[in-house]
This record gives structure tokens, sequence and C-alpha cells, in this order.
């Protein structure tokens, strides 16, 4: 787990104090979803599904609105979970998770529930299996 | 009219070289629709022929051209006791000279709607007559040219935009389309158009597509940008945050973003998808900094560069790299490009930074001053020894109207403006610069007035 996580330092740079206020869980229990890549892609991408509930979850999408730094700090996790996506994560799964977020958006966007967001980005990762 | 040369070697004393795909190559990039290519022979024992490209039947115009011509049937120009000045390696080739004079060294083929017109059968081909040897095929074509060249098809990218926001849920495209329909410059896409254009696989649909989504992309940026900075109008219309509030306007940023990033992956071409997520990435970091840095409002030149790098210029570069990536440009060519886009996205946000001073510009003067943007001149301005004092004593206090007055008046009396004009030029030639070691195949007089304009602007 320690050389996991120390492959990701450069990952998690501004976004330390996230880490240790519940990024970290949430990044373990993605961990359990990315057993079928490569031993040196799971991180990552576990880290990226994280990231992007995280993100999603600081922007306070489909609920109270973050106020505006809050909101740069979600937004910068979207933007890394999906760098991450986009250099580890085949096609499929790239395109699962954009969907993903266009469901839930959209829907908060209508004012309808919001699916569940882990369910999703977990089924995201096992796309194209 | 574009002139051509087509290069090839032989490997074989006679041989059928087929160059119809290079011919047709040479029309494609030309953007010639409707006319002619000349094809012209630059030596005397190669021919040109129109015929089938079936490998028995080259062995009957071999068989043919031997039996017309000999080889070794006592030619008087292989007699090299009665000619004068030959050189130490004149071959011996009356032959294949005699034979030459029996095909043609000129083609004239002819274009119709951007395509080669040959019959089902047939095919271009070199004759080599004396090889093995290294030769060329001049080419020269005329006739009416597509204008892509000169004019990027903006309306493949508007068509895009269009048929994307159509099949979105009306929730989230209503609000896109009033920010995209408000217009815009369309730099970005336009860079990605025109780059697109520059290797050697220049498909404009694939090109408008991409171009599509990295607007799409800009813009759900914006979206997030003025919840941010409370602005209430961009581009002459309600923000979507001041207007639909800001769970929607998160929530159309977001979907925007995530559908721009699968539009980017779906095309398969790993490096763009990069290119641009890595760009995304900087921009998200640079808004975090820019935000921090209005703390210390309005900060110094070298905390300036490095938002404005991340915030601006990265899109830029990416816009540019991902284009020339996805025409399969060579790796010089898209380092090249991306350089370019960087420096010009800098000078673009000085030039930006200009305009809030600028009366004639149609927008409000000294919003960025009120919303406490991050500004060159206004850095350079507080630097400065006579208005400095009293810009740096303005901002550190609330800003309303009279301020805001105050201060555009005491950045427009001083050097500030002029300066930060040169720095943005000087940085537009270095964009330059990095376009001439490099191929365009035609395209460094756009990419160099597109950076000129980029600057020189007043909106």
């Amino acid at each position: 787990m320690s050389v996991q996580v120390q492959s990701l330092d450069r990952e998690l740079d501004r976004l330390e104090g996230l880490w240790s206020d519940g990024l970290s869980e949430t990044y373990r229990a993605y961990l359990d979803n990315v057993g079928r890549f490569a031993p040196e892609k799971q991180p990552k991408l576990a880290l990226a599904a994280a990231l992007i509930e995280v993100g999603l979850r600081l922007q306070g999408l489909g609920g109270r609105p973050a106020p505006p730094t809050t909101l740069l700090m979600g937004d910068l996790c979207l933007a890394r979970g999906s760098r991450l996506l986009a250099d580890n994560a085949p096609l499929a799964v790239q395109v699962a998770f954009a969907r993903a977020i266009e469901s839930m958006s959209s829907a908060a966007a209508s004012e309808q529930p919001t699916p569940a967001t882990r369910p999703l980005l977990a089924s995201s990762l096992g796309a194209g299996s | 009219m574009s002139p051509h040369r087509i290069e090839f070697a032989t490997s074989r004393a006679t041989e059928f070289v087929d160059v119809t795909d290079r011919i047709r190559e040479a029309v494609r990039r030309s953007g010639l629709r409707d006319g002619r290519v000349h094809l012209q022979s630059l030596h005397t024992t190669l021919g040109i022929a129109v015929n089938e490209n079936e490998p028995l039947l080259h062995r009957d115009f071999e068989s043919m051209l031997e039996r017309l011509a000999p080889t070794g049937a006592g030619y008087e120009h292989d007699d090299f006791t009665r000619r004068f000045d030959i050189p130490l390696d004149e071959p011996v080739n009356g032959h294949a000279h005699c034979r030459q004079l029996l095909l043609s060294a000129f083609a004239t083929l002819l274009v119709e709607d951007g395509q080669l017109l040959l019959g089902r059968w047939q095919s271009v081909f070199a004759v080599e007559l004396d090889g093995p040897r290294h030769r060329q095929l001049a080419l020269q074509l005329d006739g009416d040219f597509a204008r892509l060249r000169d004019e990027v098809p903006e309306a493949l990218v508007e068509i895009e935009l269009s048929r994307q926001l159509m099949v979105d849920p009306d929730a989230v495209a209503s609000p896109m389309r009033r920010l995209v329909e408000a217009g815009g410059k369309r730099l970005r896409p336009k860079l990605v158009q025109l780059t697109a254009a520059i290797g050697p696989r220049n498909d404009p649909l694939r090109a408008a597509e991409l171009a599509a989504a990295v607007e799409l992309l800009h813009n759900a940026t914006l979206v997030h940008d003025d919840y941010v900075d409370e602005s209430t109008y961009r581009r002459g219309r309600p923000t979507v945050a001041s207007e639909e509030g800001p769970e929607r306007a998160i929530a159309v940023g977001d979907f925007y973003f995530a559908k721009a990033t699968r539009l980017i992956a779906e095309m398969g071409n790993a490096g763009v998808t990069s290119a641009v997520a890595e760009a995304l990435e900087a921009i998200c970091a640079s808004q975090i900094d820019d935000v921090a840095l209005r703390g210390a409002y309005p900060g110094d030149r070298e905390s300036y560069l490095r938002v404005v790098r991340g915030k601006t210029a990265s899109l830029f570069a990416a816009a540019c790299a991902s284009g020339a990536l996805l025409s399969e440009a060579a790796p010089e060519v898209v380092g090249a490009l991306r350089r370019y886009g960087d420096l010009l996205g800098i000078a673009f946000q000085m030039a930006d930074d200009m305009v809030d001073f600028s009366p004639s510009s149609g927008k409000p003067v000294g919003q960025d001053v009120r919303q406490r943007v991050l500004s060159l001149p206004l850095i350079y301005a507080a630097e400065d020894r006579v208005v400095g004092p009293e810009v740096r004593r303005l901002l550190a206090g609330t800003l309303g109207d009279a301020e805001v007055g105050r201060v555009t008046e005491l950045v427009t009396s001083c050097e500030a403006l002029p300066r930060v004009r040169k720095e943005a030029q000087a940085l537009v030639e270095d964009a330059v610069r990095e376009l001439e070691s490099i191929a365009l195949d035609g395209l460094r007089p756009t990419l160099v007035g597109l950076a000129r304009s980029a600057v020189d602007r007043n909106s």
C-alpha cells in the first residue's frame, strides 16, 4: 500500500489536505475495482475514480453549490482524475467515466435526483471488460 | 500555380513506377478543386505513361520497347569516339534515349472536384529506361484552388457545435447554446483547424469535431469562472450563474467538461486526449493560483505569467498541438506549434488585459479592476514611480465606481499600456520564430497573421 501511495505523490500535488481529509479512504475503496488492470496502472486508476468522486462532492453537484474556492478545488480534482484516465485507462473506461459525469450533471441541472456516484464510477472502471 | 517535385529511386534498367498516389496526394495537399496537373520528366531517359498497373502488361511493354529499340543495336550515340565532352560516367544508353522518344516526357492530367480524373484502369507511371537511378518528376498544378488554406472552414465548427448541443438535455444545452451563440473569437478552434491541416492526415471533418470539442471545453471553464468571479455578464449576455443560479452553472460546466473530454477520447488519438487533459489540469490549477493571488492584488509579473501560462496559454498550446497530432504531423512540428500556441496565448491574454482600459472596446472600462482580475497593465502601473503609490492605495481599499475610474485613469496616464503592448508584440514575434524551422505546407502566413491580429486588436 505505501509503495502504491508513494507512486501517487506527484498526483497529489496541491491535494495533500484532501488526502488526509477523506480522499485516501475513497481511494482505498476503489482499489477493489481495479484488479483487472496492470499492477502499475491500478493505483492511478483508483485515484482517478476517487478524485472524480471527491471533486463532484466538493463542487456540491446536485446539492448545495460550493463556494467559489471550493468549486475550484473540485474542478482541479475532476481535471486531474480525467488526466489520469487519459494517461492510464483504456478508451472504454475513459468514455464510461465521462458518460457517468454527464448523467450526474444533467440530472443535477434538471433538478432530478442524481445517481449515486460510487456505484456509477465503480461500474465505469469495469467498462469494456 | 503550385509547384511540386516527386522524387524516387529505381532499381532496374527498365521499370514502371506508379506515381498515381503521389500525384493524388499533391492535389489533395494543394487544395486544387478544378484544374490541371502538368507533369514533366526532368530526364532524357525517363518517360511518362498513363496505362494499366498490371505486371504482365508491363513485361509486354518492356518487350515492345526492346523490339523497337533493342539494347546495344549499334546506336551512334554510343560511339564515344565520335562525340565530344563525354563525362567519365557516360553510360551506353542510346537505346534508352530512343525508347523515351516513343513515350513522352510530359503529361497533363485533369482534376475535377478535387479528384484526379482517371479512368477505372488508368494509372500514371514514370517509366525508367536506363536505371537504376534517382529520378525527379516536376509537377505544376493550376486551376481553382479551395480557399481552405487561407480561410478556415469555420462553418464546419459552428455546425458541429450546433449538432452536439442539439442532442443534449435541454437543462444543460440551453444555457450552453446561449453562451456559444453569443459569439467569442473562436481562436482555439481556429488554431485546431489550421494545425490539423499541416500533417499528412488532413481531415477537415475530424478537425472540426476536435475544434468544436475544444471550444465546448473552453466554454465549460468559462461557466465556472463566471461563478467564481461573480461576473454577471459575458459576451454581452447574462452569465449562466447570474441567470440560472450557481447550482445550474456547476452542472452545466461539469456536463460540458465531461462531454468534451469524451468527444476527444472517442477520436481515438491518445496524444490528442493527453494534450487536452494536461491543459485542462493546468487551467484548473492556475485558477486556484489566480484567486489566491487576489489577496496580494495586483501581484507581480512573475506570478502573472505563471497564472496566464496555465489559465490561457495552456489551451492555446494544446489546441495547436492537438490539431497537429490529429493530422499526424512530425514530432518537431507538434513541438514547435505547441510553443507557438503557448507564446501566442500569453500575448493574447496581455492584449485582453489592455482592452479593459480601452474606451472604444465596447465593454465597460475597468471591469477587470472592479473584479480584481489579474492584469499586467495594472501590475506595471502599481510599480510605476509616479502613479504607483496611488494605484496601490486605491487597490488596497474598496473599489467603487470612483476608485475604478481613477485607477483606469492612472493606468492610461503612465507607461503601463505601451509597455504591455511592446511585451505582447515581442511574444508574438517569438511565436512566429517558432514556425521558421518547420514545414507548414503553406500555412505559415495564416498562422503569422493570426498571431499578429490576436494582439493588434481593440476588443
